[in-house]
């Protein structure tokens, strides 16, 4: 039996899943060449050429015949020549890892205007669209786990059926599950503020005004850290979802977060 | 400061293939995206002046907290014959000239400036590309040289003329605040760091410090203070060595 389509997505919904996507894009491009200028990253105010960073990758020697890359966690290292490709001083050689383009005349200025461009667009889209989801009780219907689900039972019964790939069926696959429930949760509510906060920590001018996030974040070097690192949870969150679009019909979802428009996939015979 | 001019110069030698150098210093800032990108600098500009509306002071840091080390960058030695007369007989010879739309020009020596009520202040230093670190920056409050010149009623940018020909075009470097910034009371003009006399790496014999804007705000080598009423006839127009060449933001609170 065929379950008929419905609207899913309102077009607020749509709108800022698709400027969302663009700005966050734009951002960790932008990001990833603003971070490889000064791959290193520190804990606390002061962060320099040397002094120790608990992550780089940069050369293991700069004033070497043939460059070697090294990536460093912590004090472990490991020789990356060649796969991250080749390090000419701090910086560029995650460029050409990442195999962002460089445009012919790239600049860091524009690249940091760009950033901050789009940033504007991720935290004003960011606030219209969780007011929408506040306002529309959209977020109380549709994104709140129910008591019922978060029962231990329920709670397993999801586990295993994300492991065994198993999405859900019929009137079923109308609701968000659990664990898109709370990663939609964490991302909106968690994980964008934080890069947002952190990112802002780095500006004379927002921390001159607010002190207080060198608290929060423990020193400069601490914030930029967290807003990289945070980044990077961001785009495991993209990867995941975009696999899920895959998995649980990528037409079906496609359509409906282009259309809003969505038939759930027909429950399976007995 | 920025390290750009080292990590480009070391870049042109090593390989060519990369373009980077190719099409710097002729952007085109009439271009439809750098229009877009100086709207978004004016919004985020507006922003920043919004939450500093109260005055608030940067965060000032204990001397136990001055880093070990502080990065030598943009140019660490400017080259010209000049200069090194200027350091051979310790800067003795060195003038700032404080000009243009004031009512008093000034030519002041450098024990001149150390006679005068100073400031001294430990903060942090953020560079654009990321890296930061601590120092004591000891000097004359802008604003106090300012109240010394005088300022005409049309004064309203304050601009930072430097000792240091930049190699990638040649022109010596450049930077400017309008009169907000140059009257905060922790702009000052620097004359020692960390309780030393200034390094020459560091600017010596006099740098800016505005610390509510980042690094390559922060003049060194000054030679020559100007007030203007508008910066379009000076460089390219921009306020700045790296606003001219880089797209770097004029306004550069973060």
């Amino acid at each position: 039996m065929s379950t008929p389509a419905d609207i899913r997505h309102p077009w607020p919904v749509r709108l800022w899943h698709w400027l969302n996507a663009f700005a966050m894009g734009v951002l960790l491009l932008t990001g990833l060449l603003l971070f490889d200028i000064h791959p290193r990253l520190y804990w606390g105010d002061d962060g320099h050429v040397g002094m120790p960073a608990f992550f780089s990758i940069a050369a293991a020697d700069r004033n070497a015949p043939v460059l070697q890359t090294e990536l460093q966690i912590g004090s472990h290292r490991w020789d990356v020549s060649g796969t991250i490709g080749l390090a000419v001083d701090d910086g560029f050689g995650a460029r050409d890892f990442l195999a962002v383009p460089a445009p012919e005349d790239w600049d860091f200025g524009a690249t940091r205007g760009w950033h901050f461009l789009f940033a504007w667009l991720l935290v004003i889209g960011g606030l219209l669209y969780a007011g929408y989801l506040l306002g529309s009780g959209r977020l109380t219907r549709l994104w709140w786990p129910t008591r019922g689900e978060l029962g231990w039972r329920s709670v397993v019964h999801e586990l295993w059926a994300h492991l065994r790939l198993r999405g859900a069926r019929g009137d079923a696959a109308r609701r968000y599950n659990l664990l898109q429930k709370l990663s939609y949760l964490a991302v909106l509510f968690v994980l964008i503020p934080v890069i947002v906060l952190s990112g802002l920590t780095l500006s004379n001018s927002v921390t001159a005004a607010f002190p207080d996030l060198y608290t929060l974040f423990g020193g400069r070097q601490s914030a930029r850290s967290v807003h990289f690192l945070a980044a990077m949870l961001l785009v495991l969150f993209v990867l995941v979802h975009v696999f899920q679009v895959f998995v649980a019909g990528f037409r079906r979802l496609m359509r409906s977060m282009l259309t809003g428009r969505y038939a759930p996939p027909p429950e399976l015979p007995q | 400061m920025s390290l750009l001019v080292s990590r480009r110069s070391l870049l042109g030698g090593l390989a060519a293939t990369v373009p980077v150098l190719g099409g710097c210093g002729r952007i085109d800032h009439a271009a439809p995206a750098s229009q877009l990108l100086d709207l978004a600098d004016g919004f985020t500009r507006h922003m920043q002046r919004l939450i500093l509306s109260g005055r608030p002071l940067v965060r000032e840091l204990k001397p136990a907290e001055i880093s070990a080390f502080f990065p030598v960058t943009g140019t660490s030695m400017p080259p010209s014959d000049d200069f090194r007369r200027l350091l051979d007989g310790e800067f003795r010879d060195w003038r700032l000239r404080v000009g243009g739309l004031v009512e008093r020009p000034l030519a002041l020596s450098l024990a001149e400036l150390q006679a005068m009520p100073a400031r001294t202040q430990v903060t942090l230093h953020q560079c654009d590309e990321g890296w930061s670190a601590v120092a004591q920056w000891t000097g004359v409050p802008l604003a106090t040289l300012l109240q010394k010149s005088g300022l005409q009623r049309n004064a309203r940018y304050v601009v930072f003329h430097c000792l240091d020909a930049v190699p990638l075009d040649g022109s010596n470097y450049y930077e400017s605040l309008d009169l907000l910034d140059a009257m905060h009371p922790q702009t000052i003009l620097a004359y020692a760091m960390n309780g030393k006399s200034l390094p020459v790496g560091n600017g010596a014999p006099l740098r800016l410090r505005v610390e509510l804007q980042i690094g390559y705000k922060n003049a060194k080598f000054i030679d020559r203070i100007e007030v203007v009423d508008s910066l379009r006839p000076i460089g390219r127009g921009r306020g700045g060595w790296w606003e001219d060449y880089d797209h770097a933001v004029w306004y550069a609170g973060l």
